[in-house]
């Protein structure tokens, strides 16, 4: 089977629990948004299907093969990380001479020209980046590789708006040029919704949500309107939570989206990715 | 192993420049010692043997350093711990055997042209054999190497504080054992210890030398201590 297949991972640190017998597929040939909140187990799973840290129950196959310590999952995954792994002393060119030693699908000059895009200096050393620079250092890497699978946790820290626009259009070239697929794990959800075919919701180490973004924005919709109109509408209705501003009430509905009567004063939209995500999150830390 | 080589080439690749920074900043002290004696006491003296140690020093520093950095890149870089450890150990082998080279070759031309001065090995066995001192330089290398990769290995999986117990503790293994030589042990077991031990150092109780058997012996160390590496960079999480 051509996917990522996530058996019943679990993992703790000490009395947290980070991932709870997590099950699910990223499969082959789609983009993905990896969702969460900070500490909800993004990259705990992350890393564990990069065999940089091991679950406490569970396994990770990739297209078949057990991801763990095993040489063989090599050219077929690639995770961009958050966290900075890479030798802080080398200059940005030596580290493409590398990758493209370390993996036979690096393309150098595929990197090299989109360091150009982006105005990197592939003569300074990845020290002297900024924060920003970093993160688009490491996107080049991930981007130049023709595996197919590449994970990115948190692609664009420190990327201004013209820079996470070039990366989202370089992230679509490249995925219909290649058939890859793409995992984005991200807190900016707003931008990434016109990009991810299939979102994932991780909240507190448990998948609360995994389908197609099309499927899911259909399963729910909001509701405007006085106070009292929308706590009439909404009586008997499956409520996943409300905003109030002044004497105007919305509501978020879970169910299929209805054509509004007319006699009624509201307004009835689609709801966005961002607000249902967090309206399903927002049980801790409001 | 068809990716190990690139591992490899990378450990090796980030070390020569350092290597090479300390060759010549030990080499140019030495140089100006030399010269200062020289121009002080009008003799042909040098004013420090066994340069060995510096080196000894270094690669010990090279096993805690070969741990942070490269782990964390290889491991970005897909590679498994079983390979970063491989690559590891070709590392500390190549480096250890260059290094060994440098030191036995400068080492005994230094003694050939400088009055007075002496290599660590040529101090214990003799100038006769050049390739066995190449080789005992090379496994007592390896071996600092591979303990102070498994000290930061230990220091890293068990955290700071767990780790200066242990240092407390071996530092009283340490007393206990003096004291047993001293108080405890009889005079016949320390001698029939102490025999062993001078022959693990090839010096044979017939007053012979035999240089296999301390080679034999780090090598022994040494291997072990890569063992235990592999135990723990095994189970080795990224922090």
């Amino acid at each position: 089977m051509e996917a990522i297949q996530i058996k019943n991972i679990s993992k703790k640190y000490k009395d947290v629990v980070a991932l709870d017998n997590v099950s699910f597929s990223f499969e082959y040939g789609k983009i993905y948004g990896l969702l969460g909140r900070n500490g909800a187990g993004k990259s705990t799973l992350i890393n564990i299907i990069a065999n940089r840290i091991f679950a406490d129950s569970g396994n990770v196959l990739i297209d078949g093969i057990s991801a763990k310590e095993n040489i063989a999952i090599h050219n077929k995954i690639f995770c961009m990380s958050e966290a900075d792994l890479y030798n802080r002393d080398l200059k940005v060119k030596e580290h493409f001479k590398w990758a493209s030693r370390f993996y036979d699908s690096f393309d150098s000059s595929k990197a090299l020209e989109i360091a150009k895009q982006y105005d990197l200096d592939i003569n300074k050393r990845f020290k002297e980046l900024s924060e920003g620079y970093q993160s688009i250092f490491k996107l080049i890497i991930a981007l130049s590789l023709n595996v197919p699978y590449v994970i990115f946790d948190e692609p664009v820290l420190g990327l201004d708006a013209n820079h996470r626009e070039l990366f989202y259009n370089l992230l679509l070239k490249e995925f219909e040029a290649g058939q890859q697929t793409f995992i984005i794990a991200t807190h900016l959800i707003e931008e990434v919704t016109e990009i991810i075919e299939e979102v994932v919701f991780i909240d507190k180490g448990k998948i609360i949500v995994n389908e197609s973004v099309e499927t899911l924005l259909q399963k729910g919709y909001s509701v405007s309107g006085s106070i009292k109109e929308v706590d009439s509408y909404c009586k008997g209705r499956e409520i996943i939570g409300y905003d109030e501003l002044g004497g105007l009430k919305i509501a978020y509905i879970i169910g299929e989206k209805p054509a509004m009567s007319e006699k009624r004063n509201l307004q009835i939209s689609t709801m966005t990715l961002q607000k249902l995500f967090i309206k399903m999150t927002n049980e801790r830390g409001k | 192993m068809i990716k190990l080589k690139p591992a490899v080439l990378y450990n090796c690749s980030t070390k020569i420049k350092p290597i090479g920074i300390f060759y010549l900043v030990q080499y140019t002290i030495f140089a100006l010692i030399c010269i200062i004696i020289n121009i002080c006491t009008g003799k042909n003296q040098n004013g420090s043997n066994g340069l060995e140690l510096c080196t000894i020093v270094f690669v010990s520093i090279t096993g805690v350093l070969s741990f942070k950095e490269d782990f964390k890149t290889l491991l970005q870089n897909g590679y498994t711990r079983k390979y970063i450890f491989l690559s590891t150990v070709c590392m500390f082998v190549t480096i250890t055997g260059s290094m060994a080279i440098i030191d036995t070759v400068i080492g005994n031309v230094l003694h050939h042209f400088i009055s007075g001065y002496n290599t660590i090995f040529g101090m214990m066995y003799g100038y006769d054999n050049l390739l066995l001192n190449w080789l005992w330089l090379t496994v007592v290398y390896m071996l600092f190497c591979s303990l102070f990769y498994l000290a930061v290995l230990v220091i890293n999986k068990v955290g700071k504080m767990t780790s200066l117990l242990i240092g407390v503790g071996l530092v009283g293994v340490i007393l206990v054992i003096v004291s047993l030589f001293r108080f405890v042990f009889s005079s016949e077991i320390v001698s029939n210890i102490m025999r062993f031990v001078m022959n693990a150092m090839g010096f044979m109780n017939d007053g012979t030398q035999n240089l296999l058997f301390p080679i034999l012996s780090f090598f022994g160390i040494g291997f072990v201590l890569t063992v235990c590496s592999y135990a723990i960079i095994r189970r080795t999480e990224l922090n």
